[in-house]
């Protein structure tokens, strides 16, 4: 009620006025009501009502963050943090050895970062996940559905409906093996026309339909309350050329970052997004380096990284705030992504090349 | 739909009277400023700005659709989806042809066949949908006054003698392929840029720019300063307007670039490749058997260039006369080798092998 007319979130020029005419707190504006309110500043009763509105609104949503109503309040303590990182699922990958890099596989409310270069199989990874995000409970899947935004035109719905028809095999043979009601009636609803029915697919062309489309995303997630999935593939690529205004790039990448981490949250989606690499020319030797700059590298949680090694795709887990920088070989084959056979969690002792900057983390003598 | 005016995004007039003051007249403008300006510039209040910003998103963002929808959408049309290359091989790895609605790129050494390609594909366009074609015109955009009507008619003969059994086919053929000579990279933009309306009132179905490299690299040299930065803007401008062009149009593009030799030391070269086939010195029966310390031959045009294209075929030699093509970049096929020789009515597959470079694993584990 002692708020500041200042941090009032009316209009700017009404709140010049209110501040001129002597108001300093928010209780004084609301004693004064509607008729005296437009008598002292000048404006109309109508005007005066909708300010009032808005600062009461204000001071009782003010009110009810002091007085910590349970679900509107962000904060927490760690236990119950645990409880919750405990409870969540993963969306698995189908690669054994990646989802144990990740830690059971790619996180719910948390940013995700797949860098890599061109043909190394983001998109691939991305319908994967898709695919994966849509397994029944009883399989060890999250049932939701998956929100794919492609600015790159690079979805291919043929290749979809490999991965689909391959997992929907996958989960047969499991339940073929056990027998069991709850995994036959899932399979009843899980069909190839179901997943892909669930997969929400945005073609935004350049920068500014993606920014759109960023914005109109919580309403679309709070009608579809059952996605757990957002791919943006190609965060990069709207926002590589035609940019001559580089700080205004970097504050967009900012906003949107800052935009995916609250849907992340906010609605217990996973966000993943793809992105480019692009040639830094050293002194001596130029290498390859995830796209959009050293700040955006701050706004994702978990960043992969696929390169090449002779003949085999590489992935490397280069930051996350959990689990230990490692480096396994996956394959990409007609069913999607998958190990390599023999599947084993390699510890590539070169791996530390690729963070030249980052401290080694020691092995534990155990 | 960025440059929508925001008129046409049902904020009132006197709303968009006072945006045009401050220069903000088009939803990208409106877009790109942070809710305190925005608040400043239209005076209204916080929520207020909010609703403001969903209706101009609305105005502008994408319609949805499920993947449901696309695939029944092409299950309707099935014969839309790619553009049969008559070399069976490749179609089969290709899942159909080269692939409407993206583009495709054939990279090569000088001398491979890449305009016989180009050529060819500008024949299998115009033939009708029961042979394999897409019954349309082609728009042939010719940087290097490569093109020969002469070969056209050639091949168009020698390969389908039965169809084209007499001059009049021969003649609307030919009728139907729009050769555009280009010089410039600016040229070549704005040809691209007026091809919205000639793919309506032609009914073009294929595009093909033969070559991107040729003038981009005459006019950047990219050792001088801010040309590398150029070159990439003008490539990737291309690059979206074509890639909006085929999505729009469903139509397949196909463009030529040539290669590049990185002469470099160590080991920073490996990180430069965008894909072990793309390395043309690492596969069988390279000329000379090339050594790897020496540089390696890739495509040019840079990193960001890969990006863009969908698909990537690479031309090389084999034993003169065989020569080989490779699928080095595709969402839907694993690499894979072919070879082939040049004759009167073409491509010719000569031997249908397949080389895989990664192991490709067939069963679901």
């Amino acid at each position: 009620m002692q708020r500041d007319v200042g941090s009032l979130p009316l209009a700017p020029a009404l709140r010049a006025r209110l501040v001129a005419a002597g108001f300093q707190t928010a209780q004084e504006v609301l004693e004064t009501g509607p008729c005296g309110l437009s008598k002292e500043i000048g404006i109309s009763k109508e005007e005066a009502l909708e300010a009032l509105q808005v600062v009461r609104q204000e001071c009782h949503s003010d009110a009810t963050r002091t007085a910590g109503a349970p679900g509107t309040s962000r904060k927490c303590t760690a236990l119950e943090l645990l409880e919750q990182e405990q409870a969540q699922g993963f969306i698995i990958t189908f690669c054994s050895a990646l989802d144990n890099v990740l830690g059971g596989g790619v996180q719910l409310t948390k940013i995700t970062e797949i860098c890599g270069a061109p043909g190394v199989g983001k998109t691939q990874l991305c319908m994967q996940l898709a695919v994966d995000v849509q397994i029944p409970e009883c399989f060890g899947g999250l049932a939701g559905e998956a929100v794919f935004i492609d600015t790159e035109g690079s979805f291919m719905v043929d290749r979809v409906v490999d991965i689909a028809a391959a997992c929907v095999q996958h989960c047969q043979l499991i339940a073929e093996a056990h027998q069991e009601e709850d995994h036959l009636k899932a399979l009843e609803t899980f069909s190839l026309e179901s997943i892909l029915s669930h997969i929400y697919y945005f073609r935004c062309r350049d920068y500014t339909e993606l920014l759109a489309e960023v914005y109109l995303l919580p309403d679309f997630l709070s009608e579809h309350s059952k996605v757990r999935l957002v791919v943006i593939d190609g965060i990069a690529f709207p926002f590589r050329h035609d940019f001559e205004d580089l700080s205004l790039r970097t504050r967009l990448l900012n906003g949107l970052a800052q935009q995916l981490i609250i849907i992340a949250n906010d609605h217990k989606a996973a966000v993943v997004l793809t992105n480019q690499m692009t040639t830094r020319i050293g002194q001596s030797q130029s290498t390859l380096v995830p796209a959009l700059g050293e700040s955006w590298g701050h706004a994702a949680t978990v960043r992969l990284i696929f390169h090449w090694d002779n003949n085999q795709r590489l992935a490397t887990l280069y930051k996350s705030p959990s689990q230990k920088e490692s480096t396994i070989p996956y394959h990409i084959t007609p069913h999607g992504f998958r190990d390599v056979q023999p599947p084993a969690v390699t510890q590539n002792p070169e791996g530390t090349e690729m963070n030249p900057r980052k401290r080694l983390r020691r092995e534990e003598e155990k | 739909m960025a440059a929508k005016k925001l008129r046409r995004a049902r904020l009132s007039q006197e709303l968009c009277e006072r945006l045009s003051r401050h220069q903000i007249t088009t939803c990208q403008d409106f877009l790109c400023l942070s809710l305190l300006d925005l608040m400043k510039v239209t005076g209204q209040s916080y929520g207020n700005v909010q609703k403001l910003l969903c209706k101009v998103s609305l105005a502008c963002a994408p319609k949805m659709q499920t993947a449901y929808e696309m695939k029944v959408r092409r299950a309707v049309n099935p014969s839309s989806a790619f553009l049969s290359t008559s070399l069976h091989g490749l179609d089969k790895v290709l899942h159909g042809g080269v692939p409407c609605g993206s583009l495709t790129e054939i990279t090569s050494p000088p001398g491979c066949g890449k305009t016989q390609f180009c050529i060819m594909m500008s024949v299998l366009a115009t033939l009708p949908i029961s042979m394999g074609g897409l019954n349309g015109a082609v728009i042939y955009i010719d940087t290097e006054s490569a093109f020969s009507a002469e070969r056209l008619v050639e091949i168009a003969g020698n390969r389908f003698p039965a169809y084209f059994d007499s001059d009049e086919k021969l003649f609307s053929m030919t009728c139907s392929v729009y050769l555009y000579r280009e010089l410039t990279c600016g040229s070549v933009l704005k040809r691209i840029k007026s091809l919205e309306e000639e793919i309506i009132s032609k009914k073009v179905k294929l595009i093909i720019i033969d070559s991107v490299a040729s003038v981009v690299r005459k006019e950047f040299d990219t050792k001088l300063q801010g040309n590398l930065t150029e070159r990439s803007n003008f490539l990737a401008r291309g690059a979206s307007l074509l890639k909006y062009l085929a999505e729009e149009f469903s139509i397949p593009v196909i463009l030529t670039n040539q290669i590049t030799t990185r002469l470099s030391n160590g080991p920073a070269i490996q990180a430069d490749l965008v894909s072990p086939a793309d390395d043309l010195s690492l596969s069988e029966g390279a000329s000379g058997g090339r050594k790897r310390e020496s540089g390696c031959v890739t495509a040019a045009l840079g990193n960001t260039w890969s990006h863009s294209v969908n698909t990537r075929l690479i031309l090389q030699y084999h034993d003169l006369p065989t020569r080989q093509i490779r699928v080095a970049k595709s969402p839907v096929a694993p690499f894979s080798t072919f070879f082939y020789t040049i004759e009167k009515s073409g491509f010719v597959l000569q031997v249908y092998s397949v080389t895989d470079f990664g192991v490709v694993h067939l069963n679901v584990m």
